[in-house]
């Protein structure tokens, strides 16, 4: 009760002052409830919000929260991975997010920083009530057990994270072992080379129905085929799919898949690339199995399907949606074990030009660029 | 330094000052980074709420119908007056009667009325969240109220990811802690 009365009240005094005084006022630590539950295997060691501002602006209040935080393993594993669940004002607003930090490598005793940055806009009217509430979602320690809620499905997302991270790691070893640092060197240049090659879409997300337009602006709707990529050693197999095509608008897309390995599957994930008029091709989304209960036996089919609507641009030109490329992505067996493609279905020549690197691949790549190729191979022998 | 005004600082971000107007603005944002940062601010609200820029749906045929009552009503009340005055002499009926006085009350708490009604009209919003990727991050927008996880600042080659089920996330190296950061904000 205290607790609630001590969150609400800066909050509050905050709210008032901003709209009242209509100019910058700083956000207070208290505005921010970090929850982390007496048996979790992270401690908070200190939490700052420098630079943190509420700014009125009109009827509303622009609030930017910078929040840096030092966690520390409490456990006896290391931490290779952790998920906060980020909640503005859940009834009123309704804002839910979720940051994860992959690829750790946080030992028992030891701190790491995590860093939340938030953009809130809200009716100034508005008070009272925390203006952020911070949860742990789970924490993935290195033998892949895990601690948390995991509300957010963070057991999953953070496990198939930590699968690509000992693919991309062990794939920049054994170039290590067989050719040396001129070989590695070579495979980060060529890696960057692709990441800056990578076009990206705009997207725009919407649950439910196309967008209500003009007449003279929407296009006519049509039911479009998805080709599939298929990767031998995938235990799920894509047959067939279409989405239903406006123009820049793709809506309710809908993939039959097979189970064709000899394990109970429950979760599947599909990469959907799109190609615009001139064949340039994108990574549009993915699209994941809706049923939180799906159980798909070995030898039997289920329907991915979402009733979303999906609208694409590049520097705000519409993009024009021409064909369309599945495969799958990710598939989550009964026993909680993941699959994700190997190295060498990833070096199929479309999925190199579309697909960004792993998050493992990405910080290596960085950790290279930044510090240097003695420090890369130092890191790759950490593991 | 005498500043621009709140007012005319967003009406600068929007392009909708006069010609002197936004010239006299654009010579003072020259040399005052301050109200440089309000204007780029305002215009960054415009991003972020794209339906401020568009009109609103008013109630015309309501507004329409008040206004016709309201005519009639004074074209009455007119009539009544004037049977009035035929009726009595100039002399006899006091300046400030009841009946003109009751007929200037009405007219001005009409006009109050409609007044308030239309500077308080009920904000149009979209029903529907929409998740979208801005220049600085992933945001959920309902009507003029936005969520965001922000890319933490520095960071470069961030790599954006959607989600048919109703997600979308941002990917980046955070430059301050190399660790990979890993947004995701949800339409529901």
């Amino acid at each position: 009760m205290w607790s609630n009365v001590k969150l609400l009240l800066p909050a509050t005094l905050l709210l008032s002052a901003a709209s009242v005084l209509a100019q910058d006022s700083a956000i207070p630590p208290g505005a921010v409830n970090i929850n982390l539950p007496p048996n979790c295997p992270l401690s908070l060691t200190s939490l700052t919000m420098a630079d943190s501002r509420a700014t009125a602006r009109g009827a509303a209040l622009a609030l930017d929260l910078h929040m840096s935080a030092t966690l520390r393993n409490n456990g006896a594993n290391r931490v290779h991975g952790v998920t906060l669940r980020v909640v503005a004002q859940e009834v009123t607003l309704g804002g839910k997010g979720s940051v994860t930090y992959p690829s750790l490598n946080v030992g028992p005793g030891e701190t790491f920083q995590v860093r939340i940055d938030m953009q809130l806009m809200r009716p100034s009217q508005v008070s009272g009530g925390p203006l952020v509430q911070v949860d742990v979602d789970g924490v993935l320690f290195q033998d892949l057990s895990f601690f948390g809620p995991d509300r957010l499905n963070s057991r999953r997302i953070m496990t198939a994270c930590e699968m690509e991270a000992q693919r991309d790691r062990e794939h920049f070893k054994r170039v290590l072992a067989q050719g040396g640092k001129p070989a590695l060197q070579r495979e980060m240049l060529s890696s960057l080379a692709r990441q800056s090659e990578v076009s990206q879409l705009a997207v725009t997300v919407k649950r439910t129905g196309r967008a209500v337009t003009t007449a003279a602006t929407t296009a006519p709707e049509r039911s479009e085929n998805f080709a599939f990529l298929q990767f031998p050693d995938s235990p799920v197999k894509p047959l067939s799919g279409t989405a239903q095509i406006a123009g820049s608008e793709a809506h309710a897309p809908l993939i039959e898949v097979r189970n064709q390995g000899s394990k109970a599957v429950k979760y599947v994930e599909m990469g959907w690339i799109v190609s615009d008029p001139s064949g340039k091709q994108y990574m549009a989304g993915s699209l994941p199995s809706a049923d939180s209960d799906l159980v798909l036996p070995p030898g039997q089919n289920a329907r991915l399907q979402q009733q979303s609507t999906l609208n694409f641009s590049v520097k705000g030109q519409p993009v024009n949606v021409q064909k369309m490329v599945g495969f799958v992505s990710q598939v989550e067996f009964a026993d909680g074990k993941i699959w994700v493609p190997n190295r060498q279905n990833l070096e199929n020549a479309m999925l190199l030009k579309v697909l960004p690197p792993s998050a493992e691949e990405q910080r290596l790549t960085d950790l290279y660029r930044r510090r240097g190729l003695e420090a890369l191979a130092a890191e790759l022998g950490k593991f | 330094m005498k500043h621009p005004s709140q007012e005319i600082l967003a009406l600068q971000a929007s392009g909708d000052l006069g010609p002197v107007a936004r010239w006299k603005t654009a010579r003072h944002l020259k040399g005052c980074p301050s109200c440089r940062d309000e204007v780029a601010a305002y215009a960054e609200m415009r991003e972020i709420l794209p339906e401020l820029s568009q009109i609103p749906e008013v109630p015309w045929n309501r507004i329409a119908a008040e206004m016709r009552a309201n005519i009639h009503l004074g074209l009455v009340a007119g009539a009544c007056v004037r049977e009035n005055a035929a009726q009595a002499s100039p002399l006899s009926v006091p300046l400030f009667g009841a009946a003109r006085a009751m007929l200037a009350f009405g007219g001005v708490l009409a006009v109050l009325v409609a007044g308030f009604v239309l500077q308080h009209a009920a904000p149009v919003s979209a029903a529907e969240a929409v998740v979208q990727a801005t220049s600085k991050g992933v945001q959920r927008r309902v009507g003029d109220q936005t969520f965001g996880l922000m890319n933490s600042t520095g960071a470069r080659d961030v790599t954006y990811s959607v989600n048919a089920q109703g997600s979308m996330g941002a990917r980046y190296v955070d430059p301050e802690t190399g660790n990979v950061t890993m947004t995701k904000v949800y339409v529901e």
